[in-house]
């Protein structure tokens, strides 16, 4: 179906005719609740921003939206929380310790109220839009809403589908990290690719049920070092940063991976791998272009081995690193890198238990994220392999977030920086020679 | 009078129903009796030497006037009309529309520019379809399910397409008849008349003879379906024996999305939903499955309460939408009324006209107190299929007609599972008590439907063959049906 509504003055060469749906889970959920962890809602002001690009060609052409859409009404019905709202419970009886003022706990209503799909073109070729490496490129792929100001109506996950004028395709997907981390993300969408490619992906696991509320820490205490206290937010969930924040992805390339290793073998503790050494450059360079003062790096990983199987949860190790006396601007990476494997305060648990409204990802601190294990280039529809992934946030504090992934013949690593977009150009140019395979 | 005179009445009423309904037989029991008591006293000789003193020429006549007047009877009479089969469009799980998603887009719309609809106008839909009787599974057509709705010629024609080229695909598959064998094609849509009509899109997707006999049925409401059977039950009078008649009921929902803020003009959003019927009719009986016995049709246009019931127009801000009056139950009733007096003669059973005439009378010359007789069609009819307009609408035909929770369950659930879906609702009322396994041969089924005018339209059906598979639109939901709808749905 064609349907043309063009009215609006268009920026040459920008992303426009965005037509909203919705798509629902096909078969009825029933009057069901999904119970919100302690660790989901400490994530809640966070949102993951991926992007696949997939090239032009036959596959791509043939790639209607209904053919994108149609899969999804059974993928729901297996993610129906996904496609549920998000309600406050009712008020507890008075005369408990809470005081009156205090939020009720947000829940997710399993409504099957659906998840929004935005469809765009853009005027220009993927290679060209790839090649112009311009920032914050995520934010027009992927439909930039967040939970609120309407919570009742406000949708959880966003698919964008973009069409190129070459004919390649990009599918930006927008997803409130309070329903999940992002290797459960990672594995919602790879579902959704193989019920499209014909294929019975796994079952979804759901249980146990979270439990409402799990050993919360007194209130007075003071936040945790890997975040940040905010709010009390009501029901707009993003904390507006006093700072304009941008999305900037760069590859750091197999050669200079190499490089590092290099660098790290004369020392005794040859321990790090290539997530520690990876952040510990973007450190570095981070900690050069602020002058200094990057002291302490919250660090956020993905550890396969503590994971429970649960299909949507949010299990990543939350925990702190302190640069030992020097500045991170002068430090070697390879001694960052060591920092990183070694001395991490791991404060998962403090986070989760800790009551009030944090921000998790440059709250409190550069906020460092291994995303090396998560599986993004397997989205592969019909058979298309993307060609390129990057993964950025959006609801980052000001200390901005650096996400390492894998890139798209695994043997480097693309990272994405979210920083102030005053930063970026600083950025650009100091990458400039950090990348340099000397 | 006590209740137990009142009870011992209601234990005779079989006696009388009896004794009233095979009065000729009755009659003619004891004349047959006194005639061979007769005979026997007069005696076989007797009786031969009559028979030889009748004259041949008297003999002759007396069987050639008998004969003559069979004939004539038997040519003039109509030819009947058999349903050979019918499909009704199968919903598909992504046009399903839960109502939490309507709300939702209700609520978006509201920031559209050129849309007045409102908060306070989404709160009012939002307690409308609480008590609405609808379920979590009704479907939308797909432009509907952009926000906003797309109502444009391309939508509204795809929307079209999917209905009724897949409810004829069902149709030809099932009845295995070539779409040139078909010499009758009646459509029938109210709110969408493009050019070409429905009818050559249908002529041109199955490629039909050129002679066929097409018409479209355009702003006839959601009677019109009726309507469309009656039409081509004519058509087959004067086609040749053995002709088939196609008749295709839907309603366009996509270019009726009403974006205003009057209230009377919501109801439609609400309550209207995708879906159509194809049924194939004939004047053969081979492989027949119903026979259509009688198609009546009231129109109560000429008052102007009625005419103005339901109607299409603007509101003050220029948004296009359908008007209910407030008074809509109360011309429904009376169009009711008008409807069984018209038919009630012509299905109920002697007793029940017997008693509903005697208490006519009473009341005209004994006392206008006397409550009127309520005749009961279940005595005509196995099988109910009420048009499923609204809840509202069920309700009050169920107290008119006297008919128990089971008799409007068909409707009730039609309701719920598809929404109105207007002209073809009774189509999948009837595959619902098939899909029930309820329908027996010689049941038979009475189809009401109302529509803007005001009309209500009847047709009265007779079952020859029940249905012998489970494919319908309810295949995958009748399992979990009946189910309980409750007075105002939480969600």
């Amino acid at each position: 179906m064609v349907f043309e509504q063009e009215q609006e003055e268009v920026a040459p060469g920008a992303v426009h005719g965005h037509r909203l749906s919705t798509v629902v889970p096909s078969s009825v959920t029933g009057e069901v609740d999904y119970a919100l962890a302690d660790a989901d809602l400490a994530f809640k002001l966070h949102y993951l921003r991926g992007v696949y690009y997939y090239p032009p060609g036959e596959v791509a052409r043939g790639l209607a939206t209904k053919v994108l859409k149609d899969p999804m009404f059974p993928w729901l019905d297996d993610y129906f929380p996904v496609a549920g709202r998000v309600r406050r419970a009712e008020q507890e009886a008075a005369g408990g310790e809470g005081d009156a003022g205090a939020p009720r706990r947000p829940y997710i209503k399993c409504n099957d109220c659906g998840v929004r799909i935005v469809e765009a073109k853009c005027d220009r070729d993927m290679d060209e839009w790839l090649r112009d490496d311009a920032p914050d490129r995520l934010r027009q792929l992927c439909y930039d809403k967040v939970l609120g100001p309407e919570l009742f109506f406000s949708p959880l996950l966003y698919v964008q589908i973009t069409n190129f004028k070459c004919g390649g395709l990009a599918l930006g997907f927008s997803w409130a990290h309070l329903i999940g981390d992002v290797p459960s993300a990672v594995t919602c969408f790879n579902k959704w690719a193989q019920i499209l490619s014909g294929k019975k992906p796994e079952d979804t696991v759901l249980t146990p049920l979270n439990k409402p509320v799990q050993g919360q820490s007194p209130a007075g205490v003071t936040a945790p070092r890997s975040v940040k206290q905010v709010g009390p937010i009501e029901d707009h969930w993003l904390v507006s940063a006093g700072r304009d924040m941008a999305c900037y992805s760069f590859h750091v390339s197999d050669a200079v991976l190499k490089k590092l290793q290099q660098q790290q073998k004369g020392r005794h503790d040859a321990a790090a791998g290539t997530f520690e050494l990876v952040s510990a450059l973007a450190w570095q360079t981070v900690a050069k272009i602020r002058g200094g003062d990057v002291d302490t790096v919250t660090v956020v990983r993905t550890g396969a081995a503590a994971r429970s199987g649960k299909s949507l949860a949010n299990e990543m190790t939350v925990g702190y690193v302190a640069s030992a006396g020097s500045s991170p601007a002068k430090t070697d990476v390879a001694e960052l890198a060591a920092l990183l494997a070694k001395n991490v305060v791991d404060e998962t648990a403090a986070v989760a238990a800790f009551q009030g409204d944090v921000l998790v990802y440059g709250g409190a601190n550069l906020t460092l994220m291994d995303m090396e294990q998560v599986n993004v280039y397997a989205l592969e529809i019909k058979g298309l392999r993307p060609v390129h992934v990057e993964y950025g946030m959006d609801g980052v504090g000001e200390e901005g977030a650096v996400l390492v992934q894998p890139d798209a013949d695994g043997r480097g690593r693309l990272v994405t920086a979210v920083l102030p977009r005053d930063e970026i150009d600083s950025l650009r140019a100091a990458l400039g020679t950090a990348l340099q395979v000397a | 009078m006590g209740s137990s005179a009142a009870h011992q009445l209601k234990q005779l009423k079989p006696l009388y129903q009896h004794v009233v309904n095979n009065f000729v037989a009755v009659l003619a029991a004891p004349l047959a009796v006194a005639a061979v008591v007769n005979a026997a006293r007069v005696g076989p000789d007797e009786l031969i030497g009559r028979l030889q003193a009748l004259r041949a020429v008297h003999v002759f006549l007396a069987v050639f006037v008998a004969a003559a007047a069979a004939t004539l009877y038997v040519m003039l009479r109509p030819r009947s009309v058999y349903l050979v089969d019918y499909a009704c469009f199968r919903t598909r799980p992504n046009c399903r529309v839960p109502f939490a998603t309507f709300l939702e887009h209700a609520k978006l719309v509201t920031f559209v520019e050129g849309a007045s609809i409102d908060e306070r106008s989404v709160r009012f839909m939002t307690r409308l379809l609480e008590r609405s009787g609808l379920g979590e599974e009704t479907c939308l057509p797909p432009a509907h399910h952009y926000i906003p709705p797309y109502r444009n010629m391309e939508a509204s024609r795809a929307e079209v397409e999917l209905v009724i080229f897949s409810a004829i695909d069902d149709l030809l598959a099932k009845t295995g008849i070539s779409p040139n064998a078909i010499d009758v094609l009646v459509v029938n849509c109210s709110l969408f008349a493009p050019i070409p009509s429905f009818t050559d899109m249908i002529i041109h997707r199955y490629g039909m003879r050129p002679d066929i006999r097409n018409v479209h049925l355009s702003g006839m409401g959601c009677s019109a379906g009726l309507i469309s059977v009656g039409l081509a039950k004519n058509f087959l009078q004067v086609a040749p024996k053995g002709a088939h008649a196609l008749v295709v009921s839907t309603e366009t929902i996509t270019p009726n999305y009403y974006v205003g803020k009057e209230r009377a003009m919501l109801l439609p959003n609400c309550l209207f939903r995708i879906g159509g019927a194809a049924v194939l009719l004939s004047t053969s009986r081979a492989r027949a499955r119903f026979r259509l016995a009688r198609v009546v049709r009231t129109l109560t246009g000429a008052q102007d309460s009625a005419y103005r019931c339901v109607f299409q127009e603007e509101d003050g801000e220029g948004h296009r939408g359908i008007n209910l009056s407030k008074d809509l139950m109360t011309i429904a009733g009376d169009a009711l009324k008008a409807n069984i007096t018209a038919i009630g003669p012509l299905v109920l059973p002697a007793s029940e006209q017997l008693l509903f005439a005697l208490s006519f009378i009473a009341r005209r010359v004994l006392n206008r107190h006397v409550k009127p007789y309520l005749p009961d069609f279940r005595t005509a009819f196995e099988h109910f299929c009420i048009h499923a307009g609204g809840r509202a609408v069920i309700d009050e035909l169920q107290r008119s007609l006297g008919l128990s929770d089971q008799d409007v369950e068909a409707s009730r659930m039609a309701l719920h599972r598809f929404g109105n879906t207007s002209s073809s609702s009774v189509w999948y009322e009837l595959a619902y008590i098939e899909a029930k396994g309820r329908m027996r041969r010689g049941d038979r089924v009475w189809m009401i439907g109302f529509g803007s005018g005001f009309k209500c339209n009847s047709a009265a059906w007779e079952c020859i063959a029940p249905a012998c598979t489970a494919e319908g639109p309810w295949a995958e939901s009748i399992s979990r049906y009946p189910v309980d709808i409750p007075e105002v749905l939480k969600h």
